[in-house]
């Protein structure tokens, strides 16, 4: 994880991790429509909503494993990585209260472990240093023990 | 309206990669679709060209610069894009341009020369397109869109890695019998499953590769042209489609989809096919061909539901009982598929539309339908909420 005041997002506005002692997933709501974007921008609207009331939420730190794959192969620029972690998983999580579903990279690495429905939660993981020192990072889920 | 036929086709054979530029395989296509229509490019009167989305300013204005190939002659030229549906979007132009009077004889084309490797983001600029997202923080190229759909299906239905293996075995034996085909192999199942996987479940033979190629279509109203046509195919109906709210399908280009279904899988297909056989006014009991975008095994399989061809999860069976092959129910995909070719975006719709016509004119030689077939359906399925379908009868 980093130490955690040398963090910065690869993209900003999508990571949460200093508002609730946390890590979550920066997201909005439709309080017309009732459904969730992530990312926030990405507005989904129900057909006819009056788009009125979008706010800004966090989702829950946690949610199930919906679906997951097995990268066997590096993916190419602009994904970058200091060190080679294939063979990784990539994973669905459910926020259910949301009903919405999000793809990030799963950090456990025993991968015959992996099982849908599994409890995750939402951590940073750091892909590489930038000119600053800084640790550059992104979201991922891992299973909670 | 009026009644709109293709009376001449032609392809570029798909390639791998190449250094020419994308008009050498463009003009390769529409000569062969010149010949084949027997008319000459001075009777063309409207031009709709598929955008190729890796060629820079001539890539988007792709049918200007055909155009200056065989000799401007100041007729419409429109560029669309639609993802991999960029070639149905083009046919559909030059369908209504024919149908509603504006021209008499039109041409669609496409023309993609492959990027070489998975497709990555096309900027660097996260704010604007959010394409960007899903590369730098999650590195997800397109295969891990389809493999995670189909770990869910196979949580759901029971799909096998026999049953993702024996699809590439279907569409290699098909493949090998075609002269077009970029890859002749036929595979057997223990090759398929020895194959290493790329994103597990999904393993190299069971997704499709990247390519260069490019089609041609030339249609018109012309009852003259009609008449001295070879085995003109009608298009019954031509119709896009877009995504619909709840589509639970995890969209390439997105790193999020809604949990709760609200709307088929692959909705944007599902409302491009449903159009297409309300405007037809033919059904999936009355298609008698079919050629469907396996992009990679998932979507041979879902394709076949999503289409209305059989229940939900009732596809594995089929392909079981071979009733995708070449003399069962449904022939599908006897081009060998995009499994045998590779997808060139801008051109892989319409090559898809001219291996139903292919089979409609009796043009497929080794891998011919035997029985004599009426209908035939092409179904394409692109990024982002792209789709289209094509319905022809002979």
């Amino acid at each position: 994880m980093g130490n955690v005041s040398n963090m910065v997002a690869r993209i900003p506005g999508l990571i949460d991790w200093w508002s609730t002692g946390e890590v979550r997933l920066m997201s909005a709501k439709c309080n017309s429509c009732n459904t969730y974007f992530f990312p926030k921008e990405h507005y989904q609207h129900r057909p006819g909503c009056s788009r009125e009331g979008v706010e800004d939420v966090l989702f829950p730190n946690k949610g199930k494993l919906a679906s997951y794959v097995i990268m066997r192969y590096t993916p190419p620029p602009p994904f970058k990585f200091e060190q080679s972690i294939v063979p990784y998983g990539i994973g669905l999580v459910e926020f259910e209260n949301e009903r919405i579903q999000v793809a990030g990279i799963i950090t456990d690495t025993d991968l015959k472990s992996l099982e849908l429905g599994m409890k995750m939660e939402t951590v940073t993981l750091r892909m590489f240093t930038n000119d600053e020192k800084q640790d550059v990072v992104t979201w991922a889920f891992r299973a909670v023990k | 309206m009026r009644d709109v036929y293709i009376i001449g086709t032609g392809i570029s054979p798909w390639l791998g990669f190449s250094e020419q530029v994308f008009t050498n395989f463009g003009t390769v296509a529409v000569d062969n679709a010149l010949k084949d229509a027997d008319i000459e490019w001075k009777q063309i009167q409207a031009i709709m060209a598929g955008i190729f989305g890796w060629g820079g300013n001539a890539g988007l204005l792709s049918g200007q610069y055909q155009e200056s190939v065989f000799g401007e002659t100041g007729v419409p030229v429109i560029n669309v894009y639609n993802a991999c549906a960029t070639g149905t979007a083009a046919l559909q132009m030059a369908y209504n341009s024919v149908a509603s009077g504006q021209t008499d004889t039109a041409l669609a084309f496409g023309a993609d020369v492959s990027p070489k490797g998975f497709f990555a983001a096309k900027t660097d600029d996260a704010v604007q397109d959010r394409d960007v997202i899903r590369w730098k923080m999650v590195g997800m190229p397109n295969p891990v869109f389809w493999a995670l759909e189909c770990r869910k299906r196979m949580a759901k239905y029971g799909t096998t890695e026999e049953d993702l293996a024996l699809v590439k075995v279907v569409m290699s034996e098909y493949g090998s019998k075609n002269p077009g085909a970029r890859f002749k192999k036929a595979y057997t199942l223990e090759e398929v499953l020895a194959s290493a996987y790329v994103v597990d479940p999904l393993r190299l033979y069971m997704i499709c590769p990247v390519a260069t190629g490019a089609a041609a279509a030339i249609v018109t109203a012309d009852k003259k042209l009609i008449s001295k046509a070879d085995k003109p195919v009608k298009i019954n109906a031509v119709t896009m489609g877009s995504a619909m709210y709840g589509d639970p399908t995890i969209r390439i280009g997105v790193v999020s989809c809604p949990a709760v279904p609200e709307a088929p899988l692959l909705s944007e297909s599902y409302s491009a096919s449903r159009q297409c056989y309300e405007k037809a006014g033919i059904g999936p009991e009355d298609v008698e061909y079919f050629e469907l975008p396996d992009n990679s095994s998932w979507h041979y399989l879902v394709y076949l539901e999503c289409c209305g061809f059989c229940e939900e999860g009732g596809a594995d069976k089929m392909l079981r009982d071979g009733e995708t092959k070449i003399d069962g129910r449904l022939p599908t995909n006897l081009s060998g598929g995009f499994s045998s070719h590779g997808e060139a975006v801008a051109a892989q719709a319409l090559w898809q539309v001219i291996e139903c016509a292919n089979q409609l004119r009796g043009r497929c030689g080794e891998r011919q339908v035997q029985k004599k077939m009426k209908v035939a359906m092409a179904q394409t399925y692109g990024v982002m909420g792209n789709s289209g379908t094509t319905i022809l009868t002979i």
